[in-house]
């Protein structure tokens, strides 16, 4: 294991800009190694307690519910030759269970095609984890990047361009020690932000380069529908989550499966914002059924007296120049928004030119990916130590076992659960804006973004994403001077430990070096480019996307500054706080 | 055991012993094993526990057996209580929760009945709560409760709010009693910001009668006022309906009519000319609304929250305006 201290001691704060010599991780065994072994245990437990689960419903009511939204859904579906199987299956069961529930009860047993139901879930939910490809993956991701690398950049020619490596291009900053220790006291949910299907792959790798054993992670169902990502995340932990499947009976499989690893210590990774932000900015609605698992997999541990009972909830603050899907998420954004006229456009992030032409703009640019790994929580939302201790706001020590305490007695109590679960969620999306490192390329489009709307005050956002080229022009030394006003702002911000700012924001006081540096980064591998700078002027080429980019900055209240008149609201931003800005 | 069973032999603290605090340990003393009353004075616990009577403030009412005095916070929670009943002004109520989080275990449920913010952060009482002690199950109780009236024995009805159902079923069985009627509501902001922004139209009230006025005045403050605490509650998150139950329009109108309200006396007093200086020394405990009026009228002025009583409360309070010109800037305003 020396490898890992070297790992631990050599700070896994990376500095992109230092040439790093290629170096293998290794990588760490953890409970997920042996899940093949138990996985028959553990789907057998879920579908056990999801019979518990319904034991007091009506069955009729029930399957009736849910063959009615599977039908819709399948009527809905498209399938590909590769998810064909599937959706075979799927027809097959529900052809059944509507023949069964039309026969009387006494001929068929309604909880037989319950149990059919639930155990046809839980296979297509669990996942499976092989221990040959993890080693494999690891490998060849840095080494497959390298080449790519290598072939793109004209940096090849020089020296130390053969060296470097995907680690140079991911900071990964904040409590990456506190993470590393917790993971040996108890069970990590890492909570990330999600912007970009990328997260996935970018948080896998991440857990990597930090020795920490291999996550579980549920992974949305559509992805599994190519062959390529399938193979390889099938095997590597994921677990499939189906947004489509709107019915009792999948939702609660489906978190007893999630609570079941995690009692078995298994670390996992859930995105709690329900799918990418559409909007861009980070998210302030956490889903709550998936997170509150974290609460009943501990409160079961503890009631069965489990070794390590303790489930820790960590944040982790992703931060991207660009997404690769911002166009088609701002777009639906503005679609379900209302006022927009919607125009559907296909999801480009998976085609395999798009994913390839992603990387090479990567690895041929400068650019880089920011990861904070953030406090830990305990499941009620409280920070923990490193020694995985809960520690409430005024510093006293709490017990967990007493907070799960009602009327004398350690027991579930389903309204005080949830209770503490949506506390959590509100620590969370509070932590979220907290770890966030604001990159140049976040504040050039923010400033750009509300100096522009001071133009045009009265404008109610749909109206001023469809200014005229004309416009949308500024003068360029405005733009500079609202942007140097905006970085002031965000150090007092980051000062008062409400954000953090990119190594570029912090270190350099002249203002020309990161706005050029973040109209640079700007969205980079889209085809248009977002914002443009002449000699005088500085315009964009997309409202949306800029809007999109923008987003990043909402919700901390720094439209204020610009939008003078004060009490209008703010759109596209949830703002609770707002009020008492 | 059954919730009810469990709070009928659970052990209780209630910290404070003025009006409220004593009737409330008279009240509990009838559903639970043991009541801790905890008193700042030490003199006045010895006193207490001597005679089971509160010659300060209710020196009518002896209590039962069961509750014992003390003035010390390690000694009102030994051993543990299961639910802590917090009955403190709001200005002692962050320094006080410090003193007692050490000896809390962090299974107790805790039910304020302060009607009064935080100055400043405009925090509601049981937003500190939860931040200085150690557990989240908090809960406000708030209604028309005159603490004189409910000694004697008179009926009455009061709220238990709390986002837990389970603080809200603690309040309900520990409260509950042949004349005292106890109903759960799950809008903790909107009972707590009711019960607080009622004082203000407390002492406007008091000062309409310092002048002299009748029922048409004082209901014509009452249904303005009402809507101006509507406006600023759900500003600040409570649900609309929460003002019309009891813990809104019901304690708004005991406050308003009864002399016995120190608000009102302070509005009263004020209308005839006297100095606040003067009134609070007199009265001998707070005032809640005082305070509430100042913070609330600068937080919803910096905001253009349209709340005209509040304002004239304010300059009435702060003697910029006499109790004649507060009416006058009323009508005026309402009639434009």
């Amino acid at each position: 294991m020396g490898d890992q201290n070297d790992s631990k001691s050599n700070p896994v704060v990376m500095d992109a800009r230092a040439p790093m010599k290629f170096r293998r991780v290794p990588s760490v065994p953890g409970p997920l190694t042996r899940f093949q072994a138990i996985r028959p245990q553990i789907l057998q437990r879920v579908s056990n307690r999801a019979l518990q689960n319904f034991s007091e419903s009506s069955l009729d009511i029930l399957l009736g519910e849910a063959l009615y939204s599977e039908r819709l859904r399948m009527s809905r579906d498209r399938w590909n030759p590769f998810t064909r199987a599937r959706v075979l299956g799927d027809r097959k069961l529900w052809g059944e269970v509507q023949s069964g529930l039309l026969k009387p009860a006494a001929e068929m047993d309604r909880k037989g095609l319950l149990k059919n139901v639930i155990d046809h879930y839980a296979e297509e939910i669990g996942g499976f984890f092989d221990p040959g490809i993890y080693e494999i993956a690891t490998h060849a991701v840095p080494w497959g990047f390298s080449w790519m690398l290598n072939a793109a950049s004209v940096r090849r020619f020089l020296p130390w361009g053969m060296t470097q490596s995907l680690q140079s291009r991911i900071r990964i900053l904040g409590e990456v020690q506190a993470l590393q220790k917790l993971a040996e006291k108890g069970t990590i949910l890492l909570v990330p932000t999600h912007q970009s299907n990328l997260d996935s792959l970018l948080v896998g790798y991440v857990i990597y380069l930090m020795s920490l054993p291999p996550f579980a992670y549920g992974a949305g169902l559509n992805l599994f529908s190519n062959p390529f990502l399938s193979f390889f995340m099938s095997r590597l932990g994921a677990y499939t989550v189906d947004r489509n499947k709107n019915n009792e009976i999948y939702r609660q499989t489906l978190k007893n499966y999630s609570a079941q690893i995690l009692k078995e210590g298994i670390h996992s990774i859930f995105f709690p914002g329900g799918g990418r932000s559409r909007s861009g900015a980070i998210e302030s609605h956490l889903k709550l059924g998936l997170l509150g698992t974290g609460l009943e997999a501990q409160l079961e541990s503890m009631m069965e007296g489990g070794r390590r009972p303790k489930v820790f909830v960590v944040p982790m603050a992703v931060s991207y120049h660009c997404v690769l899907e911002a166009r088609s998420l701002i777009e639906n954004y503005l679609g379900e928004a209302g006022k927009h006229r919607f125009i559907p456009v296909s999801d480009e992030s998976w085609k395999i030119r798009n994913v390839f032409g992603f990387f090479w703009k990567v690895f041929a640019s400068q650019s880089n990916v920011t990861v904070r790994v953030g406090r830990a929580l305990d499941i009620f939302g409280n920070f923990v130590d490193d020694e995985g201790q809960s520690i409430a706001s005024n510093g006293l020590k709490i017990d967990p076992g007493s907070w799960l305490t009602s009327c004398g007695e350690l027991k579930k109590n389903p309204q005080r659960d949830h209770e503490y679960t949506r506390n959590l969620g509100e620590r969370l999306a509070d932590r979220f804006h907290k770890e966030n490192t604001v990159l140049t390329s976040h504040l050039v489009a923010f400033s750009y973004f509300e100096l522009l709307r001071t133009r045009y005050p009265d404008f109610d956002l749909f109206r001023f994403l469809r200014l005229s080229l004309a416009q949308r022009s500024l003068p360029r030394a405005d733009f500079i001077e609202a942007a140097e006003r905006f970085h002031q702002r965000l150090i007092q911000l980051a000062q008062n430990g409400d954000l953090h700012l990119s190594q570029e924001l912090q270190s350099t006081s002249d203002s020309n070096v990161w706005v050029r540096d973040g109209i640079k980064q700007l969205g980079l591998f889209h085809e248009t480019k977002v914002i443009r700078v002449s000699e005088r002027t500085i315009w964009t080429e997309d409202m949306n996307l800029l809007y999109y980019y923008r987003n990043r900055l909402a919700g901390y209240g720094l439209s204020r500054l610009v939008d003078l008149s004060g009490r209008k609201s703010h759109f596209g931003q949830s703002d609770p706080q707002g009020f008492l800005a | 055991m059954t919730p009810k069973d469990f709070w009928h032999n659970s052990d209780l603290a209630v910290i404070g012993g003025g009006n409220w605090g004593t009737v409330l340990a008279h009240l509990l003393s009838r559903n639970c094993r043991s009541v801790r009353l905890w008193l700042r004075d030490e003199d006045q616990a010895r006193q207490f526990n001597a005679t089971r009577v509160q010659s300060r403030y209710i020196p009518h009412v002896q209590l039962d057996q069961k509750v014992v005095a003390t003035s010390s916070m390690q000694s009102a929670l030994e051993g543990g209580v299961n639910a802590i009943f917090w009955v403190l002004p709001s200005s002692a109520c962050r320094t006080r929760a410090r003193e007692i989080a050490p000896f809390m275990r962090g299974d107790e449920v805790v039910l304020h009945a302060t009607k009064g913010i935080e100055g400043g952060s405009l925090k509601r009482v049981s937003e500190i709560l939860i931040e200085e002690l150690p557990t989240r199950r908090v809960g406000v109780v708030s209604g028309p409760n005159l603490a004189h009236e409910i000694a004697h024995g008179e009926p009455a009805a009061t709220v238990v709010a709390s986002e837990f159902a389970e603080v809200c079923q603690a309040g309900e069985w520990l409260l509950r009693g042949p004349r005292f009627l106890v109903s759960s509501h799950p809008d903790l902001v909107g009972v707590e910001w009711a019960g607080t922004l009622k004082n203000i139209l407390a002492i406007a009230a008091g000062a309409l009668d310092g002048l002299g006025l009748g029922w048409n005045s004082r209901a014509m403050l009452i249904t303005l006022g009402l809507t101006e605490m509507v406006r600023f509650g759900t500003a600040m998150g409570a649900k609309v309906e929460t003002f019309l139950g009891l813990a809104g329009m019901g304690d708004l109108l005991a406050t308003c009519g009864s002399p016995r309200s120190r608000n009102y006396r302070v509005g009263f007093r004020l209308a005839q000319g006297e100095r606040l200086e003067k009134i609070m020394d007199d009265l001998g405990s707070t005032a809640e609304g005082i305070g509430t009026t100042e913070h609330v009228w600068k937080f919803a002025s910096a905001r253009g929250i349209l709340m005209p009583i509040t304002g004239g409360v304010y300059r009435l309070t702060h003697q910029e305006q006499s109790a004649q010109e507060f009416l006058k800037d009323l009508i005026q305003r309402w009639s434009v």
